[in-house]
């Protein structure tokens, strides 16, 4: 096993893991504030890939305007469901909550299936986002390469965002407290919607990057990269943006190494190797690995 | 509602009426709606045991599908016939002709799927709201990836086939209505149940007057558990084929939905929760295959009963957040009272049966009048 | 008003479902359709669906069978286990079918042949293969499609004759389908004399394989070619990232491979696949190509799989064998009149049964993908 492999696992893991890491950004701006897990966000994703194919079908549009169109669909999508879903259901329990986005997830899901047929599509973003680079022993695609970037820009905007802006300053604040925010003056339902503005955009984001590296969209597609992505969001610390990341790489390298590394009869435990690794983490830090210490009682 | 109070429409409500249904279904074996009925029965026993966890000790499980696979696994094996036993390669000698009469393989799945909650509720049950919803879908992943790929004892994802069809109406309500009573008993007229709630409401207080909370948070899921590997069995034997991909997320989800819809705050809540989702997706499923309305040919719309179950749903939860029944816990409390069956022999019952509808009909005249 | 809402939504559903159960009525022959139509089936039993439909309808625009119209109830498995098996009980205790017929998956075939064979009811598998589905379901049921057996030694003594000896081999570990496809083609190419020289495993649905990929070309123990064992869906993004990580070793697959996905996926890198699957749509017969128009005609898609011909054909063999029957609501009869079918000549190939095997001894077809097509090879 030489040095090289490893490496070329490694890559192999951070390029999943800056997938998960991006959705599970999404998820812990959200929970931060309302502590409301979305599994609906997974579907986002998907919403936001299905209309950029329809748009792809129309030749002439550029790429970055169809990008854009997916992402404000998804947008509006996710700020539809804030408002007509979880809006009424604000300040009732997690688990009614929990439940209303399992629901709104089915809706999305059965939605698109029964719009786009359940058949898996192929998806082909232009070639000069796609093509491989060789870097010595480990080769990257364009949009490989721009995931990572992404997520450096989207941490270094989203921080100055909650430290620097007025809204951000809410968002925090609301995250800290809800209602005692509500009582200072700040108008909640704007910041919630930033929040689903934000996690949705992202979605989609994500949505370009899973089905440009490979290749094909299905109905379903959003909710098993969803669902790891949640684990990476409570791993790092559910609430918290760079602990969204950790976690994210985290998964994602765990993922590949367990599967490159281990011999083929023990590999099928893959999926289970992951979530016990979640439960001792939580055991350990019971909030994540940089969550605080309020997560866990909440 | 002064109806609700009578003993002889009590009765008859609760326990004549649904009876009937049953011994006439019980009749009718093997037909869609004798098992339907069944498969009723056995979604009350999971739904119950679910608020067991979920509405009564303030902790929030989503792993109630590891649980029924493990009990439907045990019980399979247990009960198998020997041609079925030699697909599985890795049984012991002995164990290929040992097969247990069926009362004793379904107490033997729950055991299993108890002991399971206890090897994993020691560490888990520390983790609190979301991160222990989290910890039981993993244990759900991790009770799949055995089913799947340890051959040897389960025939890996080809699952068991075969399973003798033990589940009838007898036997599923028989032993839904022994666990609803032992339930029953535990949370509403014990000090247990009592605790219990104290500890769900705020489990700081509660720990200080004296409630011990590592002991009752175990001992309810592992109680649950209990429940939910027979409910697991109990399928198995409905279905009489069992492979891991059935015991999944979307069929812990559709627990925890009717949990929620009925109210999980209550025991009934979960049976009311139990028939929602058992009926209305029949009732729903033909609205999907293109039917005449007023001569009119609607198209084949495969999916369209999921949406509006969905919509469904969340319309009940914005509208009523604690479920249909809230907190309260009219059926079972008709059941197992007393006075149900007492009253019914009293004149006196039904003299105010009498009273109270006169009371209504008269009430409503002079509503019109009035009007 | 919330109860104003519930009991409108409740009366107008049960309204509806009060109409639907009106408007079946007339002297239809009716046959039970039992697919998963949403949920993570629904792109494999989709289309075996409308090849079903198609050939439902085919039938009733030709006269029906005996002048009698062809009624196919379907209702929604929903890719789940419970709902696949009621609605087997309803079709047959509530709609009166009498003959049933569907699933590609043999753990849904199973648990509604359980049901089928306790009522006495013919059951028409229409896709999945598991090689002894019949005889753990009972004498009741029939297979359109040939056993994972047959397809698997196909493809094992294609590869052995035509490709090489060492095979390293990629398998979807989470289902029943694609375990016994890889069981049944190691069991055949070692027979012949080839090699295993490794074997990786997948979880269906991953979407990323980059991990399994670099330990094969770490350390791909000299195999000449590879066989994966996957369900339609996964075929398109395995072939693609294996090409692109610059493996150019032929490719092996059994039945379900054969998805047009493949070459529109993969593109120019869809070189060197070979598929042992039900039948070939670029087959010159002239009633595989009716099948393909028909099928595109009314769908507006050529036939997503093989499982559509499938499909096509389960429907065409009740058809036959309904055609014979007398009393098209004798269930046994209609039963005999299915086992007796011989020299069907289908879309999928040619299906006999006898008295002790309701599997046809069905041949698979060889394909290679050329230019974006499945090309018929041979026929093992």
């Amino acid at each position: 096993m030489s040095f090289n492999y490893i490496l070329g696992q490694l890559i192999n893991g951070i390029k999943l893991g800056s997938i998960y890491a991006i959705i599970a950004i999404g998820y812990s701006m959200v929970y931060g504030i309302l502590r409301l897990i979305n599994f609906a966000h997974g579907d986002l994703l998907t919403v936001g890939v299905y209309t950029m194919l329809v748009l792809m079908g129309f030749s002439g549009l550029p790429i970055w305007l169809v990008i854009l169109a997916g992402c404000i669909v998804s947008i509006m999508v996710g700020m539809t469901m804030e408002r007509l879903v979880y809006r009424p259901l604000r300040g009732s329990g997690e688990e009614t909550t929990l439940i209303s986005s399992l629901a709104v997830s089915v809706f999305l899901q059965n939605l698109i299936s029964m719009i786009f047929t359940p058949q898996k599509k192929a998806f082909h973003l232009p070639d000069f986002l796609t093509v491989n680079h060789s870097l010595g022993p480990v080769s990257l695609s364009t949009i490989n390469i721009l995931t990572m970037i992404s997520i450096v820009v989207i941490l270094i905007a989203l921080t100055l965002l909650l430290k620097k802006t007025k809204i951000g300053m809410a968002m925090r604040a609301c995250s800290d407290n809800l209602a005692a925010s509500q009582l200072m003056g700040i108008k909640i339902n704007n910041v919630v919607v930033v929040a689903f503005v934000i996690g949705s955009g992202l979605a989609a984001l994500t949505g370009v990057m899973l089905a440009g590296e490979y290749k094909t969209i299905e109905p379903l597609m959003g909710f098993v990269p969803g669902l790891k992505a949640f684990c990476a969001a409570v791993l790092g610390g559910i609430g918290s943006l760079n602990g969204a990341v950790l976690g994210g790489f985290i998964i994602g390298i765990a993922e590949v190494l367990f599967a490159g590394l281990m011999p083929s009869d023990i590999t099928p435990y893959r999926d289970a190797f992951i979530f016990f690794l979640l439960i001792v983490v939580l055991l350990v830090k019971p909030n994540g690995i940089l969550g605080s210490s309020e997560g866990g009682r909440s | 509602m002064k109806y609700r109070e009578n003993a002889a429409v009590r009765f008859v409500c609760f326990v004549l009426l649904p009876l009937l249904i049953l011994i006439y279904s019980a009749i009718n074996r093997g037909h869609y709606y004798s098992d339907l009925i069944c498969l009723f029965g056995i979604h009350l026993i999971l739904a119950t045991s679910l608020n067991l966890v979920n509405g009564f000790s303030g902790m929030f499980s989503m792993g109630h599908a590891a649980f029924m696979a493990v009990g439907a696994y045990t019980s399979a094996l247990l009960t198998i016939s020997e041609t079925q036993k030699a697909r599985i390669s890795g049984l012991p000698e002995w164990f290929q002709k040992f097969t247990l009469p069926f009362p004793l393989a379904l107490l033997c799945a729950g055991l299993v799927a108890a002991l399971l909650a206890l090897l994993i509720g020691f560490p888990v049950l520390r983790l609190k709201s979301h991160y222990l919803s989290v910890a039981t879908l993993g244990l759900i992943v991790i009770v799949r990836a055995f089913l799947d790929n340890e051959d040897q004892f389960t025939n890996g994802a080809r699952g068991i086939t075969g399973l003798p069809s033990y589940s009838t109406i007898f036997s599923v309500f028989l032993t839904g209505l022994i666990l609803l009573y032992i339930m029953y008993r535990l949370i509403r007229c014990s000090s247990y149940g009592r605790g219990l709630i104290a500890m769900r409401d705020d489990d700081v207080a509660a720990q200080t007057l004296g409630v011990r909370i590592v002991t009752k948070k175990i001992s309810i899921f592992c109680l649950s558990a209990f429940a939910a590997g027979i409910g697991g069995a109990l399928w198995g034997h409905l279905q009489t084929v069992i492979s891991g991909q059935f015991f999944y997320f979307t069929d812990s989800f559709e627990i925890v939905e009717m949990s929620i819809i009925g109210g999980m705050y209550s025991l009934s809540g979960g049976i009311v929760g139990a028939l929602v989702m058992t009926f209305l997706p029949e009732i729903l499923a033909p609205l999907e295959t293109g039917i005449m309305i007023g001569g009119f040919q609607l198209p084949e719309l495969y999916g369209a009963s999921n949406l509006i179950m969905a919509v469904f749903l969340i319309l009940l939860i914005i509208f009523r957040r604690q479920g249909i029944l809230g907190d309260s816990e009219i059926i079972v409390e008709s059941i197992f009272s007393k006075s149900t069956y007492t009253g019914i022999f009293k004149a006196e019952t039904y003299r105010k049966l009498v009273d109270i509808t006169k009371a209504k009909l008269t009430g409503k005249k002079k509503e019109k009048t009035a009007k | 008003m919330k109860k104003a809402i519930v009991s409108v939504l409740l009366a107008t559903t049960l309204l509806t479902s009060g109409l639907s159960v009106m408007a079946d009525e007339g002297d239809t022959i009716k046959i039970g359709a039992l697919f998963n139509l949403t949920g993570g089936q629904a792109s494999i039993d989709t289309p075996s669906y409308q090849g079903f439909k198609l050939k439902a309808d085919e039938i009733n625009a030709a006269g029906g069978i005996n002048g009698r119209m062809i009624e196919v109830v379907s209702y929604d498995g929903k890719t789940d286990q419970a709902t696949c098996a009621n609605n087997a009980k309803k079709m047959i205790d509530v709609d009166d079918c009498v003959v049933v017929s569907g699933f590609s998956d043999s753990n849904y075939a199973l648990a509604a042949g359980a049901i089928t064979q306790d009522k006495q009811v013919p059951f028409v598998i229409t896709g999945a293969t598991l090689p002894d589905l019949c005889e753990q379901i009972g004498d009741y049921s029939f297979m359109v499609p040939f056993g994972d057996d047959t397809c698997a030694y196909a493809a094992a003594e294609y590869a052995y004759a035509e490709i090489g000896t060492k095979c390293y081999m990629m398998i979807d570990q989470s289902m029943e389908f694609t375990k016994t496809l890889a069981e049944c083609f190691q069991e055949r190419f070692e027979e012949l004399g080839g090699e295993i020289v490794g074997t990786d495993n997948y979880m269906n649905g991953d979407p990323d394989f980059s991990a399994q990929i670099d330990k094969f070309i770490n350390n791909d123990g000299g195999a000449e070619f590879m066989f994966f064992s996957s369900v339609p869906n996964d075929a398109g993004p395995l072939v693609l990232q294996y090409r692109d990580k610059g493996v150019e070793l032929p490719i092996v697959s059994g039945d379900g491979f054969d998805t047009p996905l493949v070459a529109e996926v993969a593109g120019a890198k869809s070189y060197d696949v070979f598929v042992s699957t039900h039948c070939s749509y670029t087959n010159e017969a002239e009633n595989v190509q009716n099948f393909v128009k028909a099928y595109t005609d009314a769908y507006g898609t050529a036939p997503e799989n093989a499982f559509a011909a499938l499909g096509y054909d389960a429907m065409d063999l009740i058809g036959q064998a309904l055609a014979t029957v007398e009393d098209p609501t004798d269930t046994a009869a209609i039963k005999d009149a299915i086992e007796a079918t011989s020299d069907f000549k289908g879309v999928t190939g040619t299906i006999s049964y006898s008295a002790e095997s309701h599997k046809p001894d069905k041949t698979a077809s060889i394909l290679e993908l050329v230019d974006g097509e499945f090309q018929f090879v041979t026929e093992e």
